[in-house]
């Protein structure tokens, strides 16, 4: 609806106004920035110095993995995070008693927390991730057709969906138990995602793929645009985000009820 | 110095973080997280074969005990020194009998023992998993403990005196992230030192990073001659040196200007 | 007769606590069998508020009364029971109910506190679809009333308590709310920001019709501001009318102050022969004498006869002295 489209533009305008009052912010973010960038690249240089290639996947292949890792990470520090964060994070509102607040306004709940606090600055990685990948799919080499732009864009939706139903169904749980930190769990686990998760042993990928989908975030996509997708495991993938989505929709709705039966 | 009382400190800190276990384990996890990651990226990239001398297995022997050991070395309370400079905790500690460098030990060996209850076992569960292996001596045990202390103290200091900075600088903070990212790059985390470039290995053995993580790991699995682990202590011990002299010497220059500025 | 904005009936709110005990054997007993503890918050409440009115809820702590607030906000669902408010069953947070109910409360801000207030109003005119010229309009009033303008660019953490009040209050009310929900409003401020934040709900109540329920320790808020008040002890709600009313049912006496014209000897003999009377510590010439209602006829009639008498006037208890009584000693 128009209203919601708007309402975020006035969330990232607020947000961007605060950030840009303290200046000394950029120039951390912009180190964050680069030594987060360079020790991509640099993990990538040092192990494809050793060996050719991991279970099918070589240093360009791997670069465009990073690519999309980068890219849902920036998206990721860019409004989902923050916005979550401000709810189930430390001194968030749940451990700070001010979620009461926040359940009163007249707007959907789920898309408040989700898109209510921006970092701008995180575009400075949003800017980065797309040049490790264009330069990573220039390395590649393979002919770039509609199709299989198509399929990255379709894949690459699905990585973003699967991405923001985890962090969602985490910070739900702290309807359930507000001490602990859960978007700590699954920020340490989406570091899982920075290699394909065929190198992992089975009994991980297994894990990765079906539990906890920090695998298919970004291997699937790269793989769809390296052309070694099958059609199969895509539609699978986007079924399964789209799953994903719901259940961690309806996960969160279920915490609101939790705090609304119990709350003191 | 107040032994009696820094036991006190000690004891109390130990209690009060028991109590939060949960915040520290999931600390630890966080921390175990990214050395899982490359040793499992380096297992596969060594396949069945080996890099450097390197097996599947002993690769996930180097990184299963780099990960306790990574937990030993690390230097928690440095993060909350520039905390406790900006809301005045250090005038605080400055009029009581013991230094601050006892809060801040008593707070490093309490959380030590906090951070070992979880690592322990989730080590011994993936040991179960990956079935590594270690060429254990007993040379190489009874070196091994001193680097490793000496590692703590390094990485320790190293950090603090980073972290005084925030006498002068508010963010002083960011130093200490670099300080673990160049100890990612070049302190055994993203590769055992051998398996960086071959140009690289001469600089991470002259930098400080090696010795506050990669090195005491390094003499207990075996990877050093005899000669190679002489140098490593002597290179440790002029860094350590250093890093203490920086220490004294921030720390009384910050001092002043904090009395000076008025806290 | 219009119809009540809001009707409550048999509302009742019960928690399930976890029973901790203590000792190791009582740990691990728990872990495998938790035991659970009834705590009843509040225990069938029924009442009726019609549009316009101002009413106190008061009573202990843990009394119920935050409970009752939040299940008529809409932030609590209730055991058993029914609300409407404004034609809405609260705890269904219909997007139409929530803007038009607010709630502030003195121990928790609503506010950003990285941005100038400012700002965070502009995003809740937003959130609550207000006009831009209406909003404009309804900020000015606000801000002249509560006489804010040098806050507006200051950032709230470097506000003052009571100026952080002020902007609660700002963002409660600029999207015109029917309902105000009013926890703890005066909490922790001076005493002369507490009679400002009184005088402008008063006259807010007065000119916008706003429905108020309002909470508070502080008696003075409820003299000042609630003609009704409902007490709520234990759960029940065990009064519901005039302050005036509950003061003399609970405190069924005056007090008679007299000073003498000439010092008169024996004074404490001379009461020994009303039963009903009480002497309360004297002050310099003033004398204080608790005397049961039904008497304070006769007993004035009969100082003023015998004894040499200045002035004498007669007074009620003080409300805060009735109401502390409850609050200390927990019953009615």
């Amino acid at each position: 609806m128009l209203h919601y489209v708007k309402l975020i533009g006035q969330f990232f305008k607020i947000s961007a106004q605060a950030e840009m009052a303290y200046r000394a912010n950029f120039f951390i973010r912009l180190l964050y920035s680069v030594l987060n960038v360079v020790t991509g690249l640099f993990s990538l240089v040092v192990i494809f110095n050793q060996v050719e290639s991991i279970k099918g996947w070589d240093l360009p292949s791997a670069l465009v993995l990073l690519g999309i890792y980068l890219l849902l990470g920036a998206l990721r520090s860019l409004f989902m995070g923050p916005s979550l964060e401000s709810v189930a994070g430390m001194d968030g509102e749940i451990w700070t008693g001010t979620f009461d607040f926040t359940l009163l306004r007249p707007v959907n709940k789920q898309f408040m927390i989700s898109f209510r606090y921006w970092r701008i600055f995180a575009l400075i990685d949003l800017i980065f991730a797309l040049g490790v990948l264009v330069y990573a799919i220039v390395l590649l080499g393979t002919p770039l057709s509609i199709l299989t732009l198509i399929r990255f864009l379709a894949t690459l939706t699905a990585g973003i969906l699967l991405l923001y139903a985890a962090l969602l169904a985490f910070s739900s749980l702290v309807f359930w138990n507000s001490g602990f930190l859960f978007t700590w769990v699954i920020n340490d686990l989406f570091q899982l995602a920075r290699y394909p998760v065929g190198i992992y042993p089975n009994w991980l990928r297994l894990i990765l793929t079906w539990i906890i989908p920090v695998g298919l975030m970004t291997t699937i996509p790269a793989q769809a645009l390296a052309g070694t997708l099958s059609p199969g495991l895509l539609i699978l993938t986007i079924f399964f985000s789209v799953g994903a989505f719901i259940g961690a929709s309806l996960l969160f709705r279920r915490g609101l009820q939790k705090y609304s039966s119990a709350s003191s | 110095m107040n032994h009696r009382g820094g036991w006190a400190l000690i004891k109390n800190t130990w209690q009060s973080w028991l109590q939060h276990r949960g915040f520290f384990f999931l600390l630890a996890f966080g921390w175990m997280l990214p050395l899982l990651v490359y040793m499992l990226v380096w297992s596969a990239a060594a396949g069945e074969g080996s890099l450097e001398g390197f097996s599947q297995e002993t690769l996930a022997g180097y990184y299963l005990i780099l990960i306790l050991s990574n937990q030993l070395t690390y230097p928690i309370t440095n993060w909350t020194v520039g905390d406790n400079i900006r809301i005045g905790q250090i005038s605080r500690w400055l009029i009581q009998p013991m230094s601050p460098l006892y809060h801040a030990l008593s707070a490093e060996i309490a959380g030590k023992v906090v951070f070992m209850v979880f690592s322990i076992p989730v080590t011994g569960l993936l040991a179960l998993l990956i079935h590594p292996t270690v060429d254990i001596n007993i040379t190489n045990v009874i070196l091994f403990l001193p680097a490793l202390l000496f590692a703590w103290v390094l990485r320790f200091f190293w950090g603090y005196w980073l972290a005084l900075l925030a006498f002068w600088a508010t963010r002083a903070d960011s130093l200490l992230a670099l300080q673990d990212t160049f100890i990612f790059l070049l302190g055994g985390h993203l590769a055992p030192i051998h398996l960086l470039p071959d140009w690289l290995q001469p600089i991470a053995r002259l930098l400080p990073f090696r010795y506050m993580s990669a090195f005491p790991v390094e003499i207990l699995t075996g990877q050093v001659t005899g000669q190679e682990t002489l140098l490593g202590f002597i290179a440790l011990t002029i860094w350590l040196t250093l890093a203490i002299l920086l220490y004294r010497f921030v720390w009384q220059r910050g001092i002043r200007h904090y009395e000076a500025v008025g806290g | 007769m219009n119809k009540p904005i809001i009707q409550v009936q048999h509302l009742t709110k019960t928690y399930r606590v976890p029973e901790k005990l203590p000792g190791l054997g009582a740990s691990v007993r728990s872990l495998f069998k938790p035991q659970y503890r009834d705590v009843e918050a509040v225990r069938d409440i029924s009442f009726e508020v019609h549009s316009g009115e101002m009413v106190g809820l008061i009573g202990p702590n843990g009394a119920g009364k935050t409970t009752t607030l939040k299940m008529l906000s809409g932030l609590l669902y209730p055991t058993s029971g029914q609300a409407t408010v404004a034609g809405f069953t609260p705890w269904e947070r219909h997007t139409n109910y929530l803007r038009r109910i607010s709630m502030v409360m003195g121990n928790r801000s609503a506010m950003n506190w990285d941005i100038p207030p400012m700002d965070s109003f502009r995003v809740l005119s937003q959130i609550y679809r207000v006009p831009e010229k209406t909003y404009l309009h309804i900020l000015d009033e606000l801000i002249a009333l509560m006489d804010m303008e040098a806050l507006m660019k200051k950032p709230v953490r470097n506000l003052s308590l009571g100026e952080r009040m002020k902007c609660e209050l700002v963002a409660g009310l600029l999207y015109q709310p029917d309902i105000l929900f009013l926890d703890e409003p005066t909490l922790g401020l001076d005493v002369a920001m507490q009679r400002r934040i009184r005088q402008f709900l008063k006259s807010y109540n007065t000119d916008h019709a706003v429905t108020v329920i309002l909470t508070s320790h502080y008696m003075a808020d409820v003299t000042a501001l609630c003609p009704r008040v409902m007490l709520i002890h234990h759960g029940r709600l065990v009064f519901d009318g005039k302050l005036q009313s509950l003061a003399e049912k609970l405190a069924p006496f005056k007090l008679i102050k007299l000073q003498f014209s000439t010092p008169v000897i024996d004074f404490e003999n001379y009461l020994q022969q009303f039963p009903d009377v009480e002497s309360l510590p004297r002050q310099d010439e003033h004398y204080s004498l608790r005397v049961a209602r039904s008497e304070v006829a006769k007993v004035t009639a009969q100082l003023l006869s015998q004894l040499p008498i200045a002035d004498l006037s007669v007074e009620d208890p003080p409300i805060e002295a009735v109401i502390d009584q409850i609050y200390e000693v927990g019953s009615v």
